[in-house]
């Protein structure tokens, strides 16, 4: 005892060989790690420019700058001036298909999740079917078979055509909605130029409704009485939409006084001080966080022990900021001056907007109408570009990609619906609540609280799904950036802003979903 | 490496054996539930209430309208189904010569041999179905197709050389309802034994006796394919080419297809009997581990050896290849038996470096050109160093040791004849591809798994790590890939992945396509590894710190078998995403089994924009393989008992 006990001590405290000191070890991995990742990554860059160059394939972000020559089937321009507004058309495409189906999907599904539990044989087992034969066939086969059904199913577009007059006509209501193999056409509302003072008027009566109703729920709670809170809101956003349609010109002042100061000032702004601005923003930004971290990590007997993994952190953060004021003001001097410039550029548009349509109501209307017509490339009748067009494509992608996710958002739901204790139903029909009121009121609020992170997934999932249109010819941002990258070679470029884009789409839906989660949390103390 | 998968096999063993336990003691006290009479069972199942009974009226409508439509539409005139038939074997082999198509029969064989021994030896075996279910799908199937007799509309008349008579407004001029009952006498005949059939078992044994006799699931399947496979023996099925000369002029169904699948239906049974008769014996649980190896091998050899047929240089492989696989095998086993000696101590390390650092080396060298270098040595001298490394977490015994190396061995043998293999020139007589159809999504689906999944650990591991170079690598990575849709990702890899590759590399569509699936797949597999990991309980970790095991022995043999068995229910279910991902190829451009129907057939001039019918079959095929696993999913994931804690 007394003879092994001090060599057990020096074993303990003997400090290791500097080569099997776990802490060195572990990051002399790391490091190399990280260094051949980065070596890597720079060789297949730097083979990527040289195999370029030798196929004397030009490189660079110039062609969003340059008219790409392409037509597109549809959008909001459908003959885009510039590869950017091209890609433009395509994202908002993208963005339009993916709010429709996130909106449709998530009421059709729950339908069909509530359906697939239903009392009712016929109707469970119908919602089973529809759910197993909507998953377990891809994405990609259903939407190819809705194209390829769509063309047979409905008429033939511009086969009415009147001999006398060679003018041609399409059914079931010419000139209002038009119903054929292309597709469907409605009128489609335009915003005009009184939009926009329309629109201050719409914020200021948004807020107003927001105050009544936050009296009305006041009242509601001291008095025990129905106060129609939510209709009354709605009541009053309607009734500033009316009357700010007659006088919405009085806003037109806005631009002018407004806006234009604004771009005055952020165009005299020199560029050196917006450098030193954001130098200083990110210098402050690290040392809040840092301090926030030390504050977080202190024990109550304010002594700090931080770990590795810690450090690491504080390191990182430094780094990461001095890595920002070393591209501000060094690597990307550029940057300032596009910040002001863009930043004047998007002021003067809003002066210009906001300064147009004053002139008298019935000339600037807030909206505009424009009716489906019919134009004729060749002897080929089209849909013209006035109307909402919902092309083949459109339904095509928008169904398949509604239906098949609604099949794992019913899912969703079912499991939520579950996962709600029985005691809740038995509680809601011993306080004599119908069943239709209970499911609304007791089931499906708890289980969208369970269901929430789940269904953001799917949201997710069903924005990247959209990219399928390229099957159809249907012109999302994928489809429109293979068609720029098959004519220009950019294609890594393409490929870059593709996945911007879509992180971005991804980076906003998370943040929704999560502010909803976070709100829908039970409160815990 | 050996020992560390054996213990994973034995502790998933003990696992499946106490589940079988339970479900066993389950199955003997759980008889189906007991029926309704018919008449009650209408009343509370449909007309509970005044809602229910008109949801069930207009859904009823509806679903009798839909299966209306659906039929009259299949049964059409108009319908070409011999564009589907015709074309078989392009839809599931493409432009693989027939010439050598015993080489699909080998392979197919091949997998159901394997595939019934893993039933036979499988001790996942449920109740089956009860005669109850039995009987009532046959009076459902039976009502479904008599159903189906009275609704569809009467065929259009034909003139005797085939075509269809056309009345004034151009509609087809249809039978009479009386002459169309009596053309559909196969089918009648079809319904009414079905239904005669169900309804007998229900009556004859009574309540209490169909509910308690099951028969096995797997029995009752094999008995199924039995009279499948037996109608192509009396019931013509048409003929191939019987429009044109596309496949097989003048051959029949019947001809060409009866004695294969009789052959395959008795390999399936054959080796599901030994399979059976194999688990009864002693070395029932070494055999399993034979049958797992055989599975993961048999794609590679599958594909490269039997459906590629390379022209080996037996010159090369006697002066090259067997010398130095040998050597490999031999050399290495002798470097790692040192290493794996217990208490090697410092002198393992150096050598373990030491060839570290020499494996580095060669490829640095490669690179810059200083020596070359047959890549399968750099390769094996990586896997090497990398089992030497960790040489030390497998000391043990002597029988240990020689396992370890014998298993090193293995390894070696089976890379080192791949690889001679892959590099020899195939001689297989295709235009361009020697896949296609639907060999190309499943060999796709299988090696994106087999693949991707230790590439998914790597990730998950990394991005559970308390170091946190790698926890953010990992999680860029992750994120990234997740967070962009698949068809950029294949476009990235399928058309510019050539321009990132130093010059004179060049790397085929379909290996550049099937690179972007496993490094795709890999991001979401980590996803549902980390699920498994986090799901290892504080206390497994400590515990294993408590027995002084090093970090790879803990990670290795403690908290990953645990982590994958909690996350096998959600890595088959990322299998079926991959499977149903493969139909994107189609979309870059390689003819997988969706671009035959959805553009080879109807290009073809006999079938010239037949598509419909392609595309119906290839949903159905595509719905039975998704179908089958997740149903599989869901057994499995009763019977490991996950979640029921």
């Amino acid at each position: 005892m007394t003879d092994t006990q001090p060599s057990l001590q020096v074993a303990a405290s003997a400090k290791p060989p500097f080569y099997r000191d776990a802490t060195v070890v572990k990051w002399l991995v790391q490091v190399a790690t990280l260094a051949v990742t980065l070596f890597a990554i720079a060789f297949l860059v730097r083979e990527a420019g040289d195999s370029l160059r030798a196929k004397s394939i030009q490189t660079g972000f110039g062609f969003l700058e340059v008219d790409p020559a392409i037509s597109l089937g549809e959008g909001i321009d459908t003959d885009p001036a510039t590869g950017g507004r091209a890609l433009w058309v395509g994202m908002v495409n993208t963005i339009r298909m993916a709010i429709a189906g996130i909106a449709l999907a998530t009421i059709l599904g729950t339908l069909i999740g509530i359906g697939r539990l239903s009392s009712n044989w016929l109707v469970a087992k119908l919602a089973s079917a529809f759910i197993e034969y909507m998953r377990n066939i891809p994405l990609l086969v259903h939407i190819i078979l809705f194209f390829v059904t769509i063309a047979v199913v409905f008429p033939e577009f511009g086969e009415d055509v009147d001999p006398v007059s060679g003018e041609v006509t399409q059914g079931p209501w010419n000139g209002v909605l038009h119903v054929s193999n292309k597709g469907f056409s409605v009128p489609r509302v335009h915003i005009a130029d009184g939009f926009y003072q329309w629109m201050i008027i719409m914020v200021l009566g948004c807020f107003a409704a927001r105050w009544i109703a936050r009296q009305r729920y006041a009242a509601r709670d001291r008095t025990g009485r129905e106060t129609y809170p939510v209709l009354t809101a709605l009541g009053v956003v309607a009734a500033f939409g009316a009357v700010g349609w007659f006088i919405h010109p009085i806003f037109g002042f806005v631009g002018d006084a407004v806006f234009a100061p604004i771009r005055d000032l952020i165009g005299a702004t020199p560029p050196n001080l917006v450098q030193l601005l954001l130098c200083a923003a990110a210098i402050v930004a690290a040392g809040l966080w840092i301090k926030r971290f030390f504050d977080a990590r202190r024990t109550p007997g304010d002594s700090a022990k931080l770990t590795d993994d810690d450090w690491f952190r504080v390191i990182f953060a430094g780094i990461a900021a001095a890595i920002a004021c070393v591209v501000f003001l060094v690597l990307w001097p550029g940057l300032s001056s596009w910040l002001v410039n863009s930043g004047r550029d998007l002021f003067d548009v809003l002066a210009n907007k906001f300064g147009e349509g004053r002139s008298s109501v019935s000339d600037d209307p807030p909206f505009s109408v424009g009716m489906p017509d019919i134009e004729k490339r060749g002897n080929f009748a089209n849909m013209g570009p006035s109307g909402l067009n919902l092309t083949q494509g459109f339904a095509a992608v928008f169904f398949g990609v509604v239906l098949y996710t609604a099949a794992f958002i019913a899912e969703i739901v079912r499991g939520g619906i579950l996962a709600v204790p029985k005691g809740q139903t038995e509680a809601a029909q011993a306080i004599g609540l119908r069943r239709s009121t209970m499911l609304r009121r007791v089931i499906l609020p708890q289980a969208f609280r369970v269901s929430l992170p789940p269904l953001g997934n799917q949201y997710l999932n069903l924005t990247k799904n959209t990219s399928l249109a390229i099957a159809v010819g249907y012109t999302d941002v994928v489809q429109v950036g293979q068609t720029i990258f098959n004519q220009t070679g950019r294609s890594l470029e393409v490929f870059i802003i593709w996945m911007l884009f879509y992180l971005a789409c991804s980076l906003t839906i998370s943040v929704v979903v999560n502010f909803f989660n976070v709100r829908l949390k039970i409160v815990e103390r | 490496m050996s020992s560390e998968l054996e213990h994973l096999a034995r502790g998933t063993a003990e696992l499946i054996a106490s589940a079988d336990e339970r479900e066993a003691e389950e199955a003997a006290s759980r008889p189906d539930e007991p029926s309704l009479p018919p008449l009650e069972w209408l009343k509370v199942n449909l007309f509970s209430s005044v809602l229910n009974t008109v949801l069930t009226i207009v859904f009823g409508l509806a679903g009798v309208l839909a299966y209306q439509r659906l039929l009259n539409w299949a049964f059409s005139h108009e319908r070409e189904w011999d564009a589907v038939r015709v074309n078989m074997r392009a839809l599931f082999t493409f432009t693989y010569p027939s010439s050598q198509y015993g080489r699909i029969w080998v392979t197919l064989g091949i997998v159901l041999a394997l595939a019934g021994l893993s039933l036979g030896l499988s001790r996942m075996v449920g109740q089956g179905f009860s005669l109850k279910r039995i009987s009532t799908w046959c009076m459902a199937w039976g009502g479904a197709v008599i159903a189906g007799i009275l609704l569809v509309q009467p065929h259009a008349k034909r003139s005797p050389d085939g075509e269809v008579l056309l009345d004034a407004d151009f509609e087809p001029v249809r039978e009479s309802f009386g002459t169309a009952m009596a053309d559909r006498g196969w089918w009648w005949l079809v319904g009414v034994i079905l239904f005669a059939v169900g309804l007998a078992l229900w009556v004859v044994l009574g309540d209490v006796k169909r509910r308690t006799t099951f028969v096995g699931a797997v029995p009752f399947t094999l008995g199924v394919l039995a009279f499948a496979v037996s109608t192509l023996w009396w019931f013509h099925w048409g003929n191939y080419g019987q429009q044109g000369d596309i496949i097989e002029p003048g051959r029949t169904v019947k001809d060409s297809a009866k004695l294969p699948w009789t052959v395959m239906w008795l390999v399936l049974t054959g080796a599901y009997l030994l399979g059976q008769r194999l688990a009864t014996t002693d070395r029932a649980g070494s055999i399993r581990v034979v049958v797992n190896f055989s599975w993961l091998l048999a794609p590679f050899i599958t594909f490269w050896v039997i459906l590629r047929d390379p022209q080996i240089d037996y010159a090369h492989v006697v002066s090259t290849d067997l010398p130095m696989a040998l050597g490999f095998m031999i050399g290495g086993g002798a470097v790692l038996f040192f290493l794996t000696k217990p208490g090697v101590g410092e002198a393992g390390r150096i050598v373990g470096v030491g060839l570290f650092g020499l494996a580095i080396f060669n490829w640095v060298a490669a690179f810059f050109g200083v020596y070359p270098m047959l890549q399968k040595a750099r390769i094996s001298f990586l896997l090497l160093a990398l089992v030497a490394l960790a040489a030390h977490n497998f000391a043990g015994e002597r029988s240990q040791r020689l396992r370890f190396v014998c298993a090193w061995a293995g390894v070696m043998a089976m890379l080192h004849y791949l690889v001679t293999m892959i590099n020899a020139p195939s001689t297989v007589d295709a235009p361009d591809e020697f896949v296609g159809g639907f060999l190309v999504t499943v060999y796709i689906a299988v090696f994106t798994m087999i693949f991707s999944f230790p590439l998914g650990i790597l990730l998950a591991l990394g991005r559970t790590s308390t170091l946190p170079i790698f926890r953010v690598l990992s999680t860029i990575y992750i994120e990234t890939v997740r967070g962009v849709p698949f068809i950029t990702i294949l476009f990235f890899f399928s058309t510019f992945l050539n321009i990132f590759l130093p010059d004179g590399m060049e790397i085929e569509q379909l290996a550049a396509a099937g690179l972007g699936f496993a490094l795709f797949s890999a991001a979401y597999l980590a996803e549902n590894i980390r699920g498994g990991l986090q799901a290892v309980r504080r206390g497994q970790y400590e515990a294993s710190d408590a027995l002084g095991l090093t970090t790879v022995q803990r990670t290795g043999f403690i908290v990953l078998p645990q982590a994958l068995r909690v996350s096998i229910p959600p890595l088959v279910g990322a299998t079926i995403s991959t499977f149903k991902e493969t139909s994107l190829l189609a979309i870059i451009g390689i003819i997988d089994f969706l671009r035959v129907a959805n553009s080879v057939i109807p290009g073809q001039t006999v079938f010239l924009g037949v598509r419909m019918e392609g595309l119906l079959f290839v949903c159905m095929i595509y719905w039975i393989g998704a179908y089958g696993m997740s149903k599989f999913s869901q057994r499995l994931e009763r019977h490991l008992g996950v979640g029921e804690h």
